[in-house]
């Protein structure tokens, strides 16, 4: 594979990554996205429906994916994992892994015959492992790009793929390659991951059946869900009363993260107003310590969720166990009152926090104190790193929401094309977009 | 994404791919004859009357979250659709035959 | 002869908004049948890259000439899809939008039947529509290389530097004669504890030293006209007054002093000014408000006065960006006793009282000691309707300000630690320290000893004077939820109160840039995540407070991306405008001028003499930069000679037609 010479290197194809690629991409700057997973879309595509608009989540995610791998300024790595950066002329050299997809991208026509022919089951993770895929599978109906990828790692190597595919696009053939991307300017959009389910092991997440995560939920409340409904996972019932425990991974010195995750007070409101809409007779509790709606029309949000009878209760929960029938039983010290009680749901939904996704160091940068990139300019330069020339977009920088990504996304954007033109020499008016 | 400088044929690759897999090739074996096992069980508790997890679960004597797991599978390949429900509990049937 | 029409119709189920409503299947096969139409096709999630790509595929490979798609509102994803259309090599206007889900299935979620049926009607009436569209070119006009900020606060000096250090020009504008906005009045700042002024003056050099930014300060707009690329806008600035040479001289000789709104009324000032050390433009001002003529003496001379001479000029500018920022909230005469209690202040009012004070000094207030002070949260901000009393448009502040809570943690740590004697009560409802470092002044707050107390937005604390004899001036009453809502009383020496963030008075901007605002007054963005900071109104750009509660960091956030939407917008020096303007049939047009005197623009439409045949005839010619499609002429032409392109009259009637059809002659169609 021949090197590549950009001005951008976005690392990261999730809603930030995506938002700051199309932002530079439409300035006239030439850039690569360098995907880990098979597609690209991160974590908000697998989301339902988004805070405070109630927009369907595909409805803003998927065309800004379509947009990412239509333009003609940017060039789309997916299955790529960044390996080193290192200091090179007037930018960086980024040593770049193509993982084996063992699908020919050029020939796949995303049919998903190779799908229904493969004889393995697996969990799925963009169904967090509650719903299944084959072991060759394009990884979901949205995806882009939409071409099948085979995960070596549960595959029988019976070949059956091979033999259906009408256009020969398996190809056992392929092997890891490096390759390396040039860039002026790099920008981090590494994203989150939820904090461990059984972190915390009084709440018996990942041991109690029905006590989940926040984006298991997502998905059952996301039209090609695991269940096209929202069952609980531990026997297929239809939740009647669902519980979330709030800062259930974040202000929780036990678990090493002091800090806020800024959105799970926003995810488990929204999460129970569509609950409510799918289920209607569903009693839903929330508790918390703090409610923090900050963000522009949250607090009406929370208002609203109150107005429609979520039920907000104040305390601190201590530890969850289960009845023989798998039914959590939250133990709760109510603060307004001064008293325990022990009240039994049918689900659980832990709000996790927020951890990133990626070690800073892996891009030569320090850790701040909470794990998450240090940013050594906050009130100034929101979106320098200690590096020059590299910047940081999204929860790579701190746990935040979309709407916050979306817009740190263009702060990068700016940030990295005013480095870039003061790198190379570019004017605004010498470089022209060539739009499709 | 290249090919090998070498072309070789299919068999040779697949075979060369086996022996370096050896280890996944050998779980996986064992994992499609229990995930057969499994689908052909709940298929006959199910060919005639719609059941819901739990009772699925109880007559194939599997947890019943594996069942669910198993069951979303062949929902979303088509082995099994949705009848109705019972109480709190939606009713799963096997699919028709596909002509 | 004309090409075989082939219409492509597509109904979306919007991952569910849709299809849980609407029967879209049945849309999908009754539309099969409509005259002209080739196929006709649902999708899960139509806008998806897998949803473009099949429409492309039947623009290429079964011919499809129009295409109809019904899905969300075509505000939302119509540019989408004319992408689509137009990478598939059609005209991107030969696609019509029918808005499924804000028009039927949202608002007719009880009624399947009823909302279906809606849906072939309006499905029917877009094809029909459809047979008659043209192929149209956006209008392309050069565009300004050159954008106006207005605000010389932190998110628009941030913007304006953005901008400039790109190539472009700015002109930045700020209504008071420095710059730094709020950010200046503050002193220490969170997370980092570095001072406000230094951050400040770092970007201020920037912005100063730019040769790209033009600075008007005293400048406020009175005007605008235009439209994106193309917008032209009246300033008009103020004398500064003084000049280098007699500066000094004039502010020791004016002996007139206001109070100075830079410390909240804590100090005086005088008319001739400047805020604080450091401050840009360092050339004194005259505050022409409340300077009113007043003679001044300059070494015992003759007394003379100054006179402001405003300037009006004009800028053209090819985008506006609005950094207007926040007041903070002014409570209102006797809330939480402000304005009848001197003991009763905001928190700005404590930050600059702090400030003037001197290092070492004990806290004090109005001279007396401080020994217990409450801050009280939330105040201006999240008022509950019915509860609160509305300000004077009838509204509540119902919405979170976002930056009091750690903004008031920050100033109980820094109290703590300058003063550790002083008892310290923080009233609250929930402790919203979300930003990264933010929770640590929670921690120390605690770890300090800071009390507390719990309260209730539908029972807010109450201060009233204390009895007289008492140890303290003011007395505190709350029903506490952390202590099972016990009656607490707290005497107390001073008491904070933690104000939200309102919108600055700018309703003649609002009005003259035609932009909305929200419920909670704040500027409005088109969507906060499609176009976070762009308006309705294109080339008008949000960043800031203006937008809403924000702190500093996520000011400059917002600042740098309206700035690389300026950027991505006259980066080209073009811009497109969309093809729906009027256009005139010249054989059909004989020049009565209805259309001239219905017209509502200034210089869209106009009569020209012709001469045809030695003949001349007058006829109408449109100017469609200053066009906004409104159809005015069109209703009012005798001879149906005019029409607004994509929207003509026969359009209309084709979809009034489809519209108007028995469901049973729809479907057996």
């Amino acid at each position: 594979m021949n090197n590549l010479k950009v001005d951008a290197l976005v690392i990261g194809g999730g809603i930030a990554g995506m938002q700051a690629a199309l932002d530079l991409g439409d300035q006239g700057f030439q850039v690569a996205l360098v995907e880990r997973e098979p597609s690209i879309g991160g974590k908000m595509i697998t989301l339902s429906k988004v805070f405070p608009t109630l927009d369907c989540c595909s409805c803003i995610t998927t065309p800004k994916m379509s947009a990412v791998a239509h333009h003609p300024n940017i060039t789309l790595f997916t299955y790529c994992e960044v390996q080193s950066i290192q200091e090179s002329g007037a930018g960086y050299g980024v040593a770049v892994l193509q993982k084996p997809r063992y699908v020919d991208v050029n020939k796949c026509t995303g049919c998903r015959q190779c799908e229904y022919e493969c004889p393995i089951t697996v969990p799925s993770t963009f169904d967090r492992g509650l719903g299944a895929y084959r072991a060759i599978r394009v990884p979901f109906s949205t995806a882009v790009p939409q071409k099948a990828v085979l995960d070596i790692d549960n595959c029988l190597l019976c070949g059956k793929c091979e033999k259906i595919c009408p256009v020969e696009a398996v190809d056992f053939n392929q092997q890891p390659e490096t390759f390396s991307i040039e860039a002026t300017a790099i920008l981090l959009a590494t994203g989150f991951e939820l904090t461990q389910l059984g972190a915390k092991k009084e709440y018996g997440g990942g041991k109690l059946p029905n006590v989940i995560d926040p984006l298991m939920m997502e998905r059952f409340l996301a039209p090609t869900g695991p269940y096209g409904r929202v069952l609980r996972p531990g026997d297929g019932m239809e939740p009647t009363t669902i519980a979330y425990v709030q800062c259930a991974g974040s202000r929780d010195q036990t678990q090493g993260i002091e800090y806020c995750s800024r959105v799970c007070c926003m995810y488990a409101i929204k999460q129970a107003m569509l609950i409510s809409g799918a289920l209607p007779m569903a009693e839903i509790t929330i508790y918390y310590m703090d409610i923090r709606t900050f963000g522009k029309g949250y607090e009406q949000f929370y208002q609203n969720a109150k107005a429609m009878g979520v039920e907000f209760v104040r305390g601190k929960v201590a530890s969850i166990r289960e009845d023989e029938k798998h039914n959590p039983i939250v133990k709760v010290e109510l603060t307004e009152e001064g008293r325990i009680i022990e009240r039994t749901h049918d689900m659980v939904i832990l709000s996790l926090g927020m951890i990133p996704t990626a070690s800073p160091s892996t891009f030569g940068l320090l850790p701040s104190s909470d794990g998450f990139i240090s940013l050594p300019a906050i009130n100034a330069s929101p979106s320098a790193t200690q590096r020059p020339g590299i910047f940081v977009t999204g929860a790579a920088g701190g746990p935040m929401d979309i709407v916050d990504s979306i817009v740190t996304a263009g702060a990068a954007a700016s940030e990295a094309s005013a480095y870039i033109r003061n790198k190379t020499g570019i004017g605004v008016a010498q470089r022209e977009v060539a739009y499709a | 994404m290249t090919t090998q400088q070498t072309p070789q044929s299919r068999g040779d690759m697949l075979k060369r791919l086996r022996e370096q897999h050896a280890a996944t090739v050998e779980r996986t074996q064992v994992l499609l004859r229990e995930q057969k096992r499994v689908q052909q069980e709940i298929c006959k508790v199910i060919r005639d009357t719609p059941k819901s997890v739990p009772e699925i679960a109880a007559a194939v004597n599997m947890p019943a979250n594996e069942v669910l797991w198993y069951v979303a599978s062949f929902k979303k390949y088509g082995l099994l659709v949705e009848k109705g429900m019972c109480a709190d509990y939606p009713l799963y049937q096997k699919a028709e035959e596909k002509k | 002869m004309p090409e075989k029409l082939k219409i492509g119709v597509y109904t979306c189920y919007c991952g569910g908004n849709i299809s849980h409503t609407v029967k879209c299947e049945q849309v999908a096969k009754v539309m099969e049948s409509q005259p002209d139409v080739v196929i006709s096709r649902t999708n899960m999630s139509l806008c998806s890259d897998a949803g473009q790509s099949q429409i492309e595929q039947d623009i290429k490979e079964l011919g499809v000439n129009r295409v109809v798609i019904g899905a969300c509102a075509p505000s939302l994803h119509e540019q989408t899809f004319r992408g689509t259309v137009m990478r598939a090599g059609l005209n991107p206007f030969l696609y019509h939008h029918i808005g499924l889900r804000e028009q039927d299935s949202w608002v007719h979620t009880c009624d399947c039947d009823g909302a279906t049926c809606k849906a072939m009607h309006l499905m029917a009436a877009g094809i029909a529509k459809a047979r008659h569209l043209q192929p149209l070119e956006p209008i392309r006009l050069e565009a300004e290389k050159q954008a106006l900020v207005i605000g010389g606060g932190v998110a628009g000096l941030r913007a304006a530097l953005d901008i400039a250090r790109q190539g472009l020009r700015v002109v930045l504008i700020e209504k008071s004669p420095f710059i730094g906005g709020r950010m200046a009045q503050l002193e220490a700042v969170f997370p980092t504890g570095e001072k406000a002024r230094d951050l400040l003056c770092d970007l201020v050099k920037k912005v100063a030293g730019h040769p790209n930014i033009k600075l008007y300060t005293q400048a406020e707009v009175t005007g605008v006209t235009g439209y994106v690329g193309n917008y032209g806008v009246r300033i008009l600035q103020h004398s500064r007054g003084v000049s280098a040479e007699d500066a000094q001289a004039l502010m020791t000789a004016c002996k007139k002093e206001v109070p100075d709104e830079f410390n909240y009324g804590l100090s005086q000032r005088k008319v001739i000014y400047q805020p604080f050390e450091g401050c840009y433009p360092q050339l004194p001002a005259v505050d022409w408000e409340n300077y009113q003529g007043e003679p001044i003496s300059l070494n015992g001379g003759q007394p003379i006065v100054l006179e402001d001479a405003p300037q009006t000029f004009d800028v053209s500018v090819g985008a506006i960006v609005v950094a207007t920022g926040f007041d903070p909230y002014e409570p209102r005469q006797g809330e939480y006793s402000y304005g009848e209690l001197k003991e009763v202040v905001t928190l700005p009012q404590l930050i600059r009282h702090l400030a003037l004070m001197k290092s070492g000094e004990a806290l004090t207030w109005n001279g007396h000691p401080v020994r217990d002070v409450a801050l009280i949260h939330c105040v201006g901000s999240r008022e509950i309707e019915g509860v609160d009393e509305p300000h004077e448009d009838g509204q509540v502040n119902n919405y979170c300000s976002r930056v009091c809570c750690t903004a008031s943690l920050h100033m109980a740590v820094e109290l703590h630690e300058k003063f550790p004697a002083l008892n310290i009560y923080e009233l609250y409802q929930d402790i919203r320290t979300y930003g990264r470092g933010h929770e640590d002044y929670y921690r120390g707050a605690l770890d300090g000893g800071v009390r507390f107390v719990r309260y209730s937005g539908e029972e807010r604390p109450q201060v009233t004077p204390a009895p007289t004899g008492d140890t303290h001036p003011v007395l505190l009453r709350v029903k506490d939820s952390l202590t099972y809502n016990e009656e607490l009383e707290i005497p107390v020496d001073l008491v904070v109160l933690a104000v939200g963030m309102v919108p600055r008075q700018i309703d003649d901007l609002v009005n003259m840039l035609k932009v909305s605002r929200g419920t909670d007054r704040f500027l409005l963005e088109v969507h906060p995540k499609l176009r976070p900071v762009e308006t309705a109104v294109n080339g008008v750009i949000l960043a800031g407070t203006a937008q809403g509660p924000m702190n500093i960091q996520e000011s400059l956030s917002a600042a740098s991306a309206a700035a690389a939407k300026v950027l991505t917008l006259l980066g080209r020096g073009k811009v497109e405008l969309p093809p729906f303007v009027a256009a005139v049939d010249a054989e059909k047009c004989n020049g009565t001028g209805a259309c001239v005197e219905a017209c509502q623009y200034d210089g869209a439409i106009a009569l020209q003499t012709f001469t045809e045949n030695g003949k001349e005839i007058k006829r109408a010619v449109v100017t469609p930069a200053n066009c906004v499609g409104c159809g005015a002429c069109v209703a009012a032409c005798p001879n149906r000679a005019i029409d607004v392109q994509g929207w003509t009259l026969s359009q209309y009637e084709a979809m009034v037609d489809a519209i108007g059809m028995n469901i049973v002659d729809l479907v057996e169609a």
